[in-house]
């Protein structure tokens, strides 16, 4: 939780878990564990944005939740990415390369 | 739409979606701090670690509702709380409640009032485009028309789609039972396409109806159709018996259908008509002299009220040229009807729009006061949720909604007040006040009350609500036990509260002061007559069976007669005007021996008759000469009396007994002449009028020509007892005649000061409630301040002050707030009392001896409220006081 991690991108989380969930359901928890391994320590979802995000992306329609038991036989709330939650996904990641192409495309005319 | 679905579903099951959450955070928990126990770290610590690393719950849970909620579901959480909040403090609560209600209502009372009079639309098709016309002189600012004049100006103005005149003349209906007098108007045709209203059955007159001779038709009210026709469909054509003549009905006017109001002999503004005759006239039209008719006119589209006027000056210059001297003098003045309607009652509605918004702010500054006092108390529980992590948007919504929650409360009482009120209002309202039924609580009353309950909810909760959400949780918290929370800024905006509020109070207080001596003085006013045991009543005389003047001369003189010799009766007579009933301008050039009027102008006086009994039976004395005498008859001289105005105006210190005048161009004989035989004193066209008006009057037995006069009375005891009495002498001498408006004279002089009286009783009614309402804040910040001083005065005490000491401390902070409230209060008076000129008579509007008292009584109430708050600082136990420290 240190200070100089850097934030996430405005609008990304949404898409970051549904990215997360295309591989296994996952509980909240799994979620935030399952991202901040991947990209090896730098992104921490803190659980004030999780959980209200968790919410919102149910709310839409986008993910499925439901109460499973845990390997270590503890329930937990595990949430499913539904079809509409994976074209939406597609949408935002194909949004995000735009954006991210071209803001790649600034910087580097920047410098020449 | 599946997302609306999904949110009603989480929001009908909002319990399992609290428990869902709570479960999700504790296993969020459990994990971390496992994690921490795999990674070898000593549990108590990994549980601390976990908490901390998960951060405050409620706020996750908080904001995770906020994602999916409805907006309003945060509100209706506030809004709960609110009301847990109120109903736990019920003195604040209906303290709060009732100062809303009071000031809420009566806003809403009075604006019934104005948008009834002021704001609604007059009942005709266009109606901003009506106008009123007149002539006026520098003596007569406002004046009928004579009918030639208008015929010129009909023909040859531009600025005018439609013109028409009209002028009061009641007529009689008989042949149906008791005979009844009914509101009639002569009016020329085109009148009713003037005001855009057209007939529910037949038509309405013709340019032929104009012409002498053919004048025996009529148009009734749907009222008079009905009640008195059984709503007959084939009416139009039947003759019906007005004025003991067959008129023939041409058409039927639909209901509501809204006579405009007249300047004389008037009628208010009202569906008061019952007959419009057709307005006809003959003469030589050279002589202008003779005026008697008002002007309605319609804009054409694009003029202006301004182009119209400068158009018919122009008239009237060209015909003051063609007449050679005639009418010279006159401009012709051109108002907008509804000004015309309502100008004269705007003033007094804006004042008090004025006076009941004063009110509203004192209200306001008391609820704010109120709140700012509770927000300290309430200081602990809001430091303790921000602590908690409620960000201060939502202290902020929270108290905000809880003073919207108040004041809406408020406003729904004070609607309900209004509703009462306005009938109280539109009872105490003059008789003759314009649009008085239009007065109700409508829609626009209910939007104007939500919109200041909105507003008021606001002013007054938007300052405690930002001092509070400034809290520092951790001072909060740690002071909040403590009484000496109050900042210092938190005080000084209370002292400026109070003192907004007293000296509001004070402009209110001194505006019902200088209210109060006016309408006394025209109490306390002389008028002139004796209003006491006098009956009264009018009589008119159809001209198709009292032809000859000698007959209308021998009718009242015989009733006259018959009424004098009633038991009970002291004197009775009869006359052309009534005391404050309205009047005529109705003023003759006349010749006065050995004088010259001033050049350009001629000598004139308002010209009435009396009966030998009229002066004595309306308490009018006599100052000089005799009344008249049943021998002043067509065969002895002519006589007249004047009144003091006209005697002081031509004969200055001179005796006018013996005086003469003429009405003859060029009097030559001994008959041409009347001598002057007595002088009355003066009675005022209206109790506030300045002066009276010069007046001369003939005996009733050589002035057979005025046919409608009125009957005066004087018993010696109850006038009404008489009423019967007078019926049945009118009755005996001629059964087709109406008796019309009895009324005793005391009733018609109270109505004379119902204006006055409406003006300063709500005025009045203000004023109190703001300087209760100034007291109870005063006393609200003093008792507040002794709260947190008690350790201080104990302190005092024990150091060996006396009681008198530590009265004085208390009392001094008190009348810091009433003097400096009182100065801003009456520096503002002064700015403000000049709004009041024409609605209170005979005061200045810095009247000293109003601004003194309401200064001295604000000191009073101020010094009142601080009592009980000082006695108290000077019971302060040293001991205790420290002990609650």
């Amino acid at each position: 939780m240190g200070k100089n991690q850097p934030d996430l991108l405005p609008g990304t989380l949404d898409m970051l878990i549904l990215k997360t969930l295309t591989r296994a359901p996952l509980h909240g928890y799994g979620i935030a564990q399952s991202i901040k391994r991947l990209s090896d320590d730098v992104l921490t979802v803190e659980e004030g944005s999780l959980y209200p995000a968790l919410q919102r992306l149910l709310l839409q329609g986008w993910v499925k939740a439901e109460w499973k038991m845990t390997d270590t036989r503890r329930r937990a709330r595990y949430y499913t990415l539904t079809a509409a939650g994976r074209k939406q996904l597609g949408l935002e990641l194909s949004q995000f390369e735009q954006v991210i192409g071209a803001i790649g495309r600034v910087l580097r005319d920047a410098e020449a | 739409m599946g997302r609306l679905i999904n949110k009603l579903g989480i929001l009908l099951r909002r319990g399992r979606f609290r428990s869902d959450l709570e479960e999700e955070m504790v296993f969020h928990r459990e994990q971390a701090e496992k994690e921490f126990l795999a990674a070898g770290i000593a549990p108590e610590v990994a549980r601390t670690l976990a908490a901390r690393q998960f951060g405050n719950a409620t706020r996750v849970q908080e904001s995770a509702q906020e994602a999916v909620g409805f907006g309003f579901e945060g509100a209706l959480n506030d809004l709960r709380y609110g009301l847990r909040q109120l109903w736990h403090s019920p003195a604040f609560t209906i303290v709060m409640l009732l100062t809303l209600a009071l000031s809420i209502g009566a806003n809403s009372a009075i604006f019934s009032v104005i948008d009834g009079v002021l704001l609604k639309k007059l009942p005709y098709p266009r109606a901003d485009r009506l106008v009123r016309f007149f002539l006026s002189s520098a003596e007569y600012p406002k004046f009928p028309i004579n009918p030639f004049d208008f015929l010129d100006f009909r023909a040859r103005n531009r600025s005018f789609e439609s013109m028409a005149a009209f002028t009061r003349g009641d007529m009689q209906l008989s042949g149906f039972g008791e005979p009844v007098r009914l509101n009639g108007f002569g009016i020329t045709s085109g009148y009713f396409r003037v005001l855009g209203l057209h007939p529910e059955l037949g038509r309405e007159f013709d340019f032929q109806a104009e012409i002498p001779g053919n004048g025996l038709q009529i148009v009734i009210s749907d009222r008079l159709w009905r009640t008195r026709f059984d709503a007959d469909p084939n009416i139009i054509g039947r003759k019906i018996t007005l004025n003991t003549q067959p008129f023939t009905v041409i058409g039927v006017m639909p209901r509501g259908t809204m006579h405009p109001g007249n300047e004389y002999h008037a009628l208010a503004y009202g569906d008061d008509v019952d007959v419009w005759w057709p307005f006809s006239f003959a003469g030589d039209p050279k002589n202008r002299g003779s005026h008697y008719i008002e002007g309605i006119a319609r804009l054409k589209p694009g003029v202006s009220v301004a182009q119209a006027g400068a158009g018919m000056n122009a008239i009237m210059n060209q015909l003051s040229r063609e007449l050679s001297g005639q009418d010279t003098g006159w401009k012709v003045l051109v108002i907008p009807l509804y000004d015309e309607l309502v100008g004269k009652s705007r003033q007094m509605l804006l004042v008090l729009l004025g006076a009941v918004g004063m009110v509203l702010l004192i209200a306001c500054a008391n609820a704010a006061n109120l709140l700012l006092a509770r927000a300290s108390s309430r200081q602990k529980e809001i430091a303790v949720r921000m602590a908690v992590g409620a960000p201060r948007q939502r202290i902020l919504r929270q108290l905000l909604t809880e003073s919207l929650l108040i004041s809406f409360a408020g406003g729904a009482f004070g609607l309900a007040l209004a509703v009462v009120g306005v009938k109280a209002l539109v009872s105490l309202l003059p008789a003759d006040f314009p649009r008085a039924n239009d007065i109700h609580v409508s829609m626009p009353v209910f939007g104007f009350t939500l919109a200041i309950s909105i507003l008021t909810g606001l002013v007054f909760g938007l300052a405690p609500a930002l001092q509070a959400a400034r809290i520092d949780p951790k001072q909060g918290l740690q002071s909040a036990g403590r009484a000496a929370m109050g900042s210092g800024h938190q005080s000084r905006l209370r002292s400026a509260l109070v003192i907004s509020e007293v000296s509001l109070a004070c402009v209110l207080l001194i505006g019902a002061g200088l209210m109060l001596r006016s309408f006394l003085n025209q109490l306390n006013l002389n008028p002139g007559f004796e209003e006491e045991h006098v009956l009264t009543a009018s009589l008119s005389l159809p001209r198709s069976r009292y032809s000859k003047n000698e007959q209308v001369e021998r009718f009242y003189d015989r009733l006259t007669m018959n009424l004098s010799s009633l038991p009970g009766v002291e004197s009775a007579g009869a006359g052309s005007d009534l005391p404050w009933t309205g009047w005529d301008d109705n003023l003759g050039g006349f010749t006065i021996e050995g004088k010259k009027p001033p050049p350009k102008q001629e000598f004139h006086a308002r010209y009435h008759s009396a009966s030998p009994g009229f002066f004595r039976a309306l308490g009018i004395p006599l100052l000089a000469g005799r009344f008249f005498k049943e021998s002043d008859t067509q065969q002895a001289p002519q006589v007249m009396i004047v009144n003091r105005a006209m005697a002081e105006l031509y004969w200055p210190h001179e005796d006018v007994v013996g005086k003469r005048i003429s009405f003859e161009d060029q009097p030559k004989k001994d008959s041409d002449w009347m001598t002057i035989v007595g002088v009355v004193g003066d009675v005022k066209d209206r109790p506030d009028s300045p002066g009276a008006e010069p007046g001369l009057w003939w005996p009733q037995m050589q002035s057979g020509w005025l046919s409608d006069l009125s009957v005066a009375i004087r018993s010696r005891s109850s006038p009404d007892l008489l009423a019967d009495a007078l019926r049945n002498e009118v009755h005996r001498l001629d059964p087709s005649l109406a008796v019309a408006d009895v009324q005793v004279m005391s009733k018609i002089a109270g109505n004379a000061v119902a204006t006055p009286r409406f003006a300063f009783v709500l005025v009045g009614l203000f004023a109190a409630l703001a300087i209760v309402l100034a007291g109870i804040g005063t006393y609200g910040v003093i008792s507040y301040s002794v709260s947190r001083r008690t350790a201080e005065f104990g302190l005092r005490m024990a150091l060996g002050a006396r009681y008198g000491d530590v009265l004085r401390l208390v009392l001094a902070q008190s009348a810091r707030f009433a003097v400096v409230g009182t100065a801003i209060g009456v520096v503002a008076a002064l700015g403000l009392a000049r709004e009041l000129n024409g609605l209170i008579y005979e005061v200045s509007p810095a009247d000293p001896a109003t601004f003194f008292g309401v200064a001295t009584l604000v000191v009073f109430v101020a010094l009142l409220a601080c009592y009980i708050p000082a006695r108290r600082a000077t019971h302060a136990d040293p001991i205790d006081s420290l002990r609650a420290e």
